[in-house]
Formats: C-alpha cells, structure tokens, sequence
C-alpha cells in the first residue's frame, strides 16, 4: 500500500511568533519560551535571534539566559499559541478541505485533491505560502512528500519561507540519512519514551533511519515489540499503521447539547470531558484506537466550526479535552477576524473519531498500581473536578524552598507530576515537617518578657529572647514561650532591586538555588499562583522562630513564627 | 465392536440458562470479615482493635490545635496508602502540611486533596469521594448537619471506605462513629531556650468506641512533626 501524499506546514518557533503577536515590542529582539520539563525549565523555543547566539532548544533557562545577554524569557502558553494558530488554519480551508491540527504550529493534509486542482505540488505548496503569508506568517515551511511523517520532515528541509517536495517514491532514499533522533515525539504515548527509544538505538549504533530501516521488520518486532515497528514502518517511508485506518462507523458519534448555551469555555470542556471519556471507553470497547478526530461546535445562530485533530501516539481523554478547548477558546474569543467568530452560546458539541485502527493494545505496568482502584479513584476525581473546577483537585510534590509553604508544588489531579529529584536546600527550616502550614499565616504577637515585640535585626540579631506569642491559630490562644530556637534569617529573591525588576543579566545570579523555589514555589495554592506571582517578583526578608508554648491548658504547642517587616506571623503548627 | 453413542450438545434454550444463572449466582464468592478490614502496623495499630481498620466505617480524630491530631490521621492514611490502596483529604482552609503526610509515609500520587470546598458542597464531595477511594480523610466544618453525618456514614458502609472526619479545633463530629481517637499532645523534645532543634515527641492518644473498643485505651505514638 503506498503511503498517502501529504503536505505539511510547519511555523518554526511558534511560541516566539505567537508572544511576538501578542506583543510586537518583541520584534526584533533575542526572545525564548521557556516550560517546564523533567529537567526543570528549559527552552522549548528560541526566535533567530536567540539561535544567533547559541540559544537552542532543551538548554535550561539559566544556561540560555547565560549565552544570551538580555535574553526575554516568557513562559509558554500554548492555549495563546492554539488560538494564534486558529488564523492560519482558517487560512488553508480555502485550499484543502481536510486539514488536519498536528498541534499549535504544524498542520497537514493529503494533497491528492488540491494538487491536481492547482496543477501540481509546488503550485499548491505557493498558495499555501502565500495563504500563510497573509494570514501574517512570513518564515512558514512547506514539505510535500508520501506520508505525514516524511511530509514533516520536508518541512525542516525547506528553506525559511520555502519549499521541499519529495518526488513521490523518493520518500525512503529522503528519509534515509536523517538521524535517528527525529523518531522522538513520534513514536511511544509519552515525548519521553520516544526519546528514551531513540537514545537507545542510537547507542545501540543505529544512527540514521536508513541504519534502522535497513534491518528486517520481523527482528525489530522482536527486539523492540509495538513502538520498534512503529519506528520501522516510518523509517522505511511505510504507512504508520499496518491495516489501512477505516472510516469510523458512524454510531462512534458522539454528541452533546448544551441547554442553556454555554458562553464560557469551561462550560463546553466540562461537556466535552464527558463526550472523550465515553467515546474512548467505546472505541476501547470495539478493540479501537483512533488518532484523529473531528470537533464539532455549533453555536445558536447555526454557525458551525469544525477542526480535525491528529495527536501521535493516540489520543487520551485529557489530550482530547485540551484540544476542545484550544479549539473552542480561539473560536469564541478570537480577535483577528470578528466577521468569523461565534456569535452566540454553544449548544451543540459533537467529537468524531475520524479514521480509527485496530487498537495495538497497551502494556500494563508489572509493578505495583492496581489499575481497577486507579481507575475508580480517576472517575471519581474527574468528576469532581467538573464540579469544583480543574485546580480544585490537586496532588502535591514535595520540592525545593526554606519555609514549609514553599517546598510544596500542587499540581491539579491529571496534570503530570514532575518529582523533582531529592537536593539538600541551604537554609531550609531544619527538624520535621510541620503538618499544618498556612497558606495565609496567622497574624501574632511575639514579645519578649517586657511585653515588647521582638525585632529582628537586617543582620539577623533578635533584640531579646521571645517569651510569649499570642495567636488566634493556637489552641487558647498561645502562651507562654518555653524553647525557641532561632532566628533564622531569610533573604528571598535578593537579586531583584526594589522596583520590582529583575537585574536579567547579573552575573551574580547565576549561582543562586533561587529560580525554582523562585518561580514555583510560593504557588502553595494553584488557585492564587496568579496572585502571588506579583510577589514573587518582590523581594522579602524575613525571619523565623520554632518556638514551643505551654498553653493555658498546659499543653505544648510547636509552632513555626515569621517575623516581617516587624509583624509576626503563626506560618506553621506541628499538629 | 460398539460405537459409543456422542454426548448429547449443551442444552441451550432459556430454562437452561437461567438454571445456568441461578447456579451461578449461588457460586458467587463471600466476602469474609478480614478482606473487609485494613491492616495497620506498628504502634498505631496496636492502637485500633484487632489492629485493623474496619471498611465500612467513621472514625473521628479529634484535638485542640497543636496537640497532633493532623499527624495521627495521616499517620492512618498512610497506613491505607501504604498497602497500595488510595486515600483522599479534603482541606478545608487550605493548611494540611503534605510534607508532613510524606513524611509519616503517605504516598502522594495516591493522595489527592481537594482544596477550597465550599461548607454547603463540603457532604457532597465527601460523599463522591467515598465512591472512589479507600480513605477518606475529611477536615469537618464546624456545623456540620447531624444528617450529613448520617448520609455519609452509610454511603461510607456501602461503598467499603473509611471515613476519618477530622473536625476543626475545638469542634465535636456530629455523626456516631466506630472509633474516636483522641490527641492529647505531649511534651516536645530536642528544643530548649535558645538551643537545639524541635526533634519529636511521644504523642498520647486515646481511643474510645462501642463494642470491641468499649474500654477505652491509651497509647503513646511516636511523633516526628
């Protein structure tokens, strides 16, 4: 079977486009979006500018920062890059009627139609330039070859604002050279094993996809089981699945009215959790997996939008439910074309698998994890969470930080985890962990025995020993101080000058433990990270006291005690 | 030489089936008093009677703020958790210390908290909660319904799950309950007037209950934070 000829668009650095739009201040400056992957925060994307100065993707923020003086770091957003890429999509449905989102930045479609109609691919590959050009794209891609994978990689052999075509049945020899780290991110349901498995054949001397597609498929099932072939297949300019992908049978439909409309997004996500779980829970049913799929929205006054998703590696409930909404939030709050947004609340929400193949099935881990109890525990907390909001629901990972408020990171029920690995951090408060922290601290009195407060000096000196802390947080409200230790003083964030502005390119800084704890830490509460993401540009000084009290029960209370700016605060109780 | 005659097919019309069915069901396993109780080591389980956590039920953990009941109900939690099932809290004002549940041995994927519950959805997520997770460890509003409690009690039983309801300072859960453990505090170690560091203490709990536990028993835990 041959492979089906492809075009594919891809918008190089996406993210630096997409915050370049939202703030043509950038333009012309050494920009870089930053996320946070297992390695803490690291480059996901770097505009010219930045590559100039040896800025590339997957180096760690401080070390870019590093290179590139005067570097302007943003975090990414890729519900901004989604809605951004809305335009360009609109943009191409004049010429293709199937195209398919990769994900923000990338879009394909099979060309046998529109080539024929604008006589040949490169007369398509032009208009599509040209239509990415007025959509406001002006160093856009354009590969055409047999096959989506090989069409994706023509792209990054194209020139910026260029063209590859690969002569149909030159995909293979196209392929063959290519190195064998291209297979990360397309082969495997998560980046990570994809890129564990290219690692693994390139060490194992496998270094081009002509080396892997040299060898016989059969060994490669054998050795590497579902994702080797997979790997195998693509090497060779082969179709990704063995069985040609069949039209989904039209009952997999699934359907949903909004009654009242809904106008917000969250609205329509919560409906459309429902629709992926109980589609994926058929497909699962049938013995299916689908990697592309249509949504559907209609609004009140019958204007309709529909977009097809593609997603490597099948699509989860969660991956599917953030496509709706990137999809929804560009239609409903988009700001280039009014003429083409929604004008009224949603009522209908309709999600079609739109090829399905035989699912492969899944390995389930040897190890610990019975998948039934997750499985109840993950219906439960889903549903949950479409009561109380996504960040209701959160699991934490212990980190980084000195207070107890700030070495734990929540992470809302779904989202991935990323355990930070286990580090000594100077200046953490000492002793067990307090199992009570305020997130907003109690106010206190702490006083010394003249009935003064005690204050801390800019050099860490106490004026006198703490004798009493009086505190609504404390059963009979506080007592008598009879052990302290401390105080412990803490400079936050002391490379940020008063005005709030971060010295970007002091050399100093670089050393510091601060940025994690910095940018991440005092989000104890997802809810207010917006919040306090104005104070974790301020410097804070502070100091701590571990106190014990007798009450006026007769019982000892441990406390943690913040001393800032002369007023005491209860931050944590050894309950 | 005889040929033997083949065996007659399975019947297959609908007595036979439900024949079939009835047999069935009569085979269904029972489910015995120890597969409906959780295992707790140590010292905290000396504490409980039998040493388990009976599935099904409501134990209250109660003190005054700083004398260690947060500590003594994750110190049950982790004992659900370490055994691979799943626990939940809801965290009423947002002040459970999760370094302190890792600590006491709480696994942490299999701990979700629910943060920021409104008093009048406070019952209803408890309750769902209750449908998917083995332990539930709920910080109890101050006026919390005597219905609620009752509600919860007997979705608790239906579904198989423990219930620790954990009122706020100075609170009295309303519901009955199995057990009520009690934190009494205890004297601190390791820190002195302006020496040393807060190391631990011997944290005195009493448990009280109906049958089994009637008598009251006292015991002392071993309390790092």
């Amino acid at each position: 079977m041959e492979s089906e000829r492809t075009l594919a668009l891809w918008c190089p650095a996406w993210a630096v486009s997409t915050a370049r739009r939202a703030d043509p201040t950038l333009a012309g400056v050494a920009v870089a979006v930053v996320e946070r992957g297992t390695r803490g925060l690291v480059v996901c994307a770097a505009s010219t500018e930045a590559r100039a100065e040896g800025v590339s993707v997957g180096l760690r923020r401080r070390e870019a920062e590093a290179r590139c003086a005067g570097l302007v770091v943003i975090d990414r957003d890729p519900g901004a890059e989604a809605r951004a890429f809305e335009a360009v999509a609109r943009a191409m449905e004049p010429i293709a009627p199937a195209v398919v989102l990769e994900r923000p930045g990338v879009l394909t479609f099979p060309t046998r139609g529109p080539s024929r109609y604008f006589g040949g691919d490169d007369a398509l590959a032009a208009r599509v330039l040209a239509a990415a050009d007025a959509a406001g794209v002006s160093d856009a891609r354009v590969g055409v070859a047999d096959g989506g994978f090989a069409a994706r990689l023509a792209t990054c052999a194209a020139a910026p604002g260029g063209v590859h075509v690969v002569t149909p049945g030159g995909s293979p020899a196209f392929l063959a050279p290519w190195p064998i780290a291209v297979l990360q991110g397309v082969v495997g349901a998560q980046p990570e094993d994809g890129a564990a498995f290219a690692d693994l054949l390139a060490r194992l001397g496998l270094r081009t996809l002509g080396d892997l597609a040299a060898l016989p498929a059969s060994s490669v099932l054998a050795r590497f089981g579902v994702d080797g072939t997979r790997a195998h297949r693509l090497a060779c300019g082969a179709p990704e699945h063995v069985a040609p992908p069949a039209p989904a049978p039209p009952d997999l439909v699934e359907t949903y009215e909004l009654d009242p409309p809904a106008t917000r997004v969250d609205e329509a996500a919560f409906a459309a959790k429902v629709l992926a779980d109980h589609l994926l829970a058929r497909l699962e049913e049938l013995g299916l997996a689908c990697d592309r799929v249509m949504v559907e929205a209609e609004t009140e006054h019958g204007e309709r939008h529909v977009r097809c998703w593609r997603h490597e590696g099948g699509l989860t409930a969660a991956a599917l439910v953030t496509r709706v909404r990137w999809q929804l939030d560009a239609w409903l709050t988009g700001r280039d074309e009014p003429e083409e947004d929604a004008t009224g609340g949603l009522v209908l929400l309709r999600i079609a698998p739109d090829r399905v193949v035989p699912a492969t099935g899944r390995q389930l881990g040897f190890w610990g994890g019975d998948a039934a109890a997750h499985d109840r525990a993950a219906r439960v907390l889903a549903r949950l969470q479409g009561m109380l909001g996504h960040d209701a629901i959160v699991t934490a990972v212990v980190g980084g930080g000195r207070a107890p408020s700030e070495r734990v990171r929540w992470f809302p029920w779904g989202e991935p985890r990323d355990e930070l690995r286990a580090a000594p951090w100077p200046g953490a408060v000492p002793g067990p962990a307090p199992a009570r922290v305020h997130a907003s601290p109690e106010p206190a009195s702490l006083l010394d025995d003249h009935g003064e407060p005690v204050r801390v000096s800019g050099r860490g000196d106490a004026s006198r020993a703490p004798a009493e802390l009086h505190s609504g947080a404390l059963a009979g409200g506080g007592g008598a101080v009879v052990a302290w230790a401390g105080p412990w003083p803490h400079d936050l964030r002391w490379w940020i000058a008063t005005n709030g502005r971060e010295h970007a390119s002091e050399p100093s800084r670089a050393g510091y433990p601060g940025p994690q704890g910095a940018s991440h830490g005092l989000g104890n509460s997802v809810r207010n990270e917006r919040n306090r993401s104005d104070d974790r540009v301020t410097r804070r000084r502070r100091a701590l006291w571990q106190l014990v009290v007798k009450t006026d029960g007769g019982s000892e209370v441990a406390c943690l005690v913040a001393v800032e700016g002369g007023r005491a605060v209860v931050e944590a109780v050894y309950d | 030489m005889t040929t033997a005659a083949p065996a007659p097919l399975p019947r297959r019309d609908p007595e036979a089936r439900a024949h079939l069915r009835e047999v069935a069901g009569q085979g269904r396993p029972v489910t015995l008093a120890r597969d409906r109780s959780l295992l707790v080591e140590g010292p905290l389980g000396d504490l409980l009677p039998g040493g388990v956590l009976q599935r099904g039920t409501v134990l209250a953990v109660e003190g005054t703020r700083g004398a260690g009941a947060t500590s003594l109900a994750l110190a049950l939690a982790a004992a659900v958790t370490a055994t691979g099932e799943w626990a939940a809290a809801v965290d009423l004002e947002g002040t459970l210390g999760v370094e302190a549940a890792a600590a006491a041995g709480v696994v942490l994927e299999r701990f979700p908290v629910v943060r920021g519950v409104s008093p009048d959805r406070w019952a209803t997520v408890v309750a769902a909660l209750l449908d998917g997770v083995t332990l539930v460890l709920a910080e109890a509003p101050r006026h919390t319904r005597a219905g609620d409690a009752r509600r919860l009690a007997a979705r608790a039983r239906e579904r198989g799950a423990v219930l620790i309801a954990l009122p706020v300072p100075g609170a009295h859960w309303v519901g009955d309950v199995a057990l009520r453990l009690v934190a009494e505090g205890g004297p601190w170690s390791g820190l002195a007037p302006g020496a040393g560091l807060l190391a631990d203490r011997a944290l005195k709990v009493r448990v009280e209950g109906r049958g089994e536990a009637a008598r009251p028993r006292r015991g002392e835990l071993a309390q790092a934070g």
